[in-house]
């Protein structure tokens, strides 16, 4: 009888053994692949970008078991010594370092790779892990250009592999909370005619990064490395190495503050309205900043068509003023408002006067919200009665999230390479989000409204 | 005036150094103990219709912990203003850092349970009056009156020692 064994990856048997069938067929595999005395389950992960995001999702990760870190690729070596310090010291064990990407998925085995390199190297990194078997965390924009996400979704859907995108509060517990119960299940808002969201940022928080020269890459690996992209001048290596920290000011290298900031909040109106925008008008100005090549400021507004009635969305992200309550999105409705926000200090909801105070108090019996304040006329000499509008009385989810911010997305991405999962962003449903994002700095420079067609928005 | 009459005229006497005592020996061992004093966050699931919600949305709770690992002999933003005072080098301060908490647990100890009264009220007051040393030097004014208020107990402590009769060690 001629029998012959599958030929099962490490990967494989990570997803089929959860589901309790591969525990025998991926032995084999397992044994070859994993280091000695390593949990079966463990999953071997792979950094590409060491930079300051990469920062933020390894603090988000350290306290997620299961993890084996194996490698580190950065093309700035002080960089890739502190996450080999870091995860040597925490962890007591020591990982690969790499200056190139191809290598380290060439000469490693790993599971899954984090991508937190510069918007125009996400696509990439991004088709090159996934073409090497992993799967992969990208982090948002998913890139510089929307044929360059195309060519992630292309690569998940040939390859098979998984492929998630760093929009993370699409796990965020309040988020999906308030989705799936509040906006949908219990329809708090009624009908959701405007949404608002915003990102407000200090001029403190938007100057230029600057760095010790001493520990930056040189001009020729800048250049290999496409710092020098779209360019049309030999660069010299100030100018190389202010385009290396300050990436997201150069068209050819990220999609500015709207793609930047803007992209995780305009995902969401996109998300919670379950659809993507019907036309965009836009607004933006280098208005401070008179010699970055992206707009300072933008704003912009999306009109949708639902099945509820047609409905609008405003955002503005703004890089010369914190004022005026930092960042959140606000679903604005007939009977009610709630804003909401990674920090649970900006969030909050409103019940419109009207609304109907038996269907609110039971929400709360139930444990669905908490009362916070009832409304209170703001009254004064100056109050005129026929403009005024009753106040509405305040409200508040009925807990929050007590990890790193980031931690779920990247629970639920882990969970799914384990077959214990969906993931909430994989590729093709962050380019549906993301998709009419690409098109709001072509409106602000034309000022002319764009109707969105199959030919925008397709993935 | 018999002896009789002598014990019930220092009645009073007799209790009020024992309620000094009682006074100043909590006042002591409650202020070292809860330099042990520490918050631990506690995670507790959100209940919607009576049952654990299926998003994970927690509510944070904090509980008192007292440990060795949360001791701080003194508080963290008041060291760091005496650290840049120039009459207090750092080597003392960080002795004084170490001595203060265990220091006040046992004088209020020893004042309480009225052992050496005498020596453990003067080392109290020395004590006392160390903080105030320090206090005055970063301008804390009200904390100084609060420490002469309590210096001002020890004094009265001191005064009526010779009616401490409720004791375990009468001697010093």
């Amino acid at each position: 009888m001629d029998f012959q064994l599958p030929n099962l990856t490490r990967r494989d048997f990570l997803a089929k053994s959860s589901l309790g069938a591969g525990m025998i067929l991926g032995a084999p595999s397992i044994l070859k692949a994993s280091a000695p005395g390593a949990p079966a389950d463990e999953i071997r992960v792979g950094f590409i970008g060491c930079g300051k995001q990469h920062e933020v999702l390894f603090n988000a990760m350290v306290n997620i078991p299961g993890i084996r870190y194996v490698a580190a690729c950065d093309i700035m070596k002080d960089r890739l010594g502190r996450t080999f310090g870091a995860i040597k010291s925490r962890f007591g064990y020591s990982i690969k370092r790499y200056l190139d990407a191809a290598d380290m998925l060439e000469k490693e085995e790993l599971d899954a790779v984090f991508v937190a390199t510069p918007d125009f190297w996400h696509a990439p990194h991004t088709v090159m892990a996934l073409e090497a078997g992993c799967d992969v965390y990208c982090e948002k924009m998913m890139s510089n250009t929307i044929e360059g996400a195309r060519s992630m979704v292309a690569a998940m859907d040939k390859t098979g592999k998984l492929c998630q995108i760093g929009h993370q509060r699409r796990s965020n517990p309040r988020y999906r909370y308030t989705l799936n119960e509040l906006i949908l299940k219990e329809k708090i808002c009624g009908q959701l005619i405007n949404m608002n969201g915003q990102w407000n940022r200090a001029l403190s928080s938007s100057q230029d990064i600057v760095s010790k020269p001493s520990i930056l890459p040189d001009a020729d690996t800048l250049r290999r490395a496409g710092f020098n992209t779209g360019a049309d001048k030999e660069l010299s290596l100030e100018e190389l190495r202010h385009r290396f920290l300050n990436w997201r000011f150069y068209k050819d290298l990220s999609g500015g503050p709207i793609s930047d900031l803007g992209a995780h909040q305009i995902d969401i109106f996109n998300w919670f309205m379950g659809s993507q925008p019907t036309s965009l008008q836009a607004s933006g100005g280098r208005s401070y900043f008179k010699d970055r090549e992206h707009f300072d400021n933008v704003m912009c507004i999306f009109d949708y068509d639902t099945p509820q009635g047609s409905a609008r969305a405003f955002y503005q992200v703004l890089t010369t003023t914190s004022a005026g309550g930092g960042y959140f999105e606000s679903f604005m409705g007939t009977e009610g408002t709630i804003e909401i926000s990674e920090r649970e200090a900006y969030s909050n909801i409103y019940k419109e006067s009207g609304a109907d105070n038996a269907k609110w108090d039971k929400l709360v019996q139930r444990g669905l919200l908490k009362k916070e304040a009832a409304g209170v006329a703001a009254g004064g000499s100056d109050a005129i009665a026929s403009y005024e509008s009753a106040p509405p009385d305040q409200y508040a989810l009925p807990g929050g999230l007590s990890k790193a911010p980031h931690q779920p997305h990247i629970e639920n991405f882990l969970s799914t390479i384990r077959g214990e999962a969906k993931l909430t962003c994989d590729a093709r449903h962050a380019l549906e989000s993301e998709a009419p994002i690409y098109w709001v700095n072509e409106a602000a420079e034309t000022r002319e409204t764009i109707h969105f067609t199959e030919e925008h928005l397709h993935t | 005036m018999n002896s009789n009459e002598s014990t019930t005229n220092d009645l009073g006497l007799t209790l009020g150094i024992l309620l000094l005592r009682v006074w100043l020996g909590f006042r002591a061992i409650i202020t070292g103990l809860e330099k042990f004093g520490g918050t631990k966050p506690r995670d507790v699931e959100v209940l919607i219709d009576g049952a654990a919600n299926d998003y994970g949305l927690v509510e944070t709770t904090t509980d008192k912990i007292y440990s060795l690992s949360n001791y701080q002999g003194v508080p963290g933003p008041l060291y760091s203003k005496f650290s840049s005072e120039p009459f207090i080098p750092d080597f003392a301060l960080g002795a004084y850092n170490v001595v203060l908490g265990p220091a006040l647990i046992i004088l209020g100890i020893t004042v309480l349970l009225g052992i050496a009264t005498r020596i453990s009220l003067f080392a109290m007051g020395l004590l006392y009056t160390s903080l105030t040393f320090g206090l005055i030097l970063i301008k804390q004014d009200a904390g100084i009156a609060w420490l002469g208020v309590h210096i001002v107990l020890i004094v009265m402590a001191l005064g009526l020692a010779k009616y401490n009769r409720l004791a375990i060690l009468k001697k010093w």
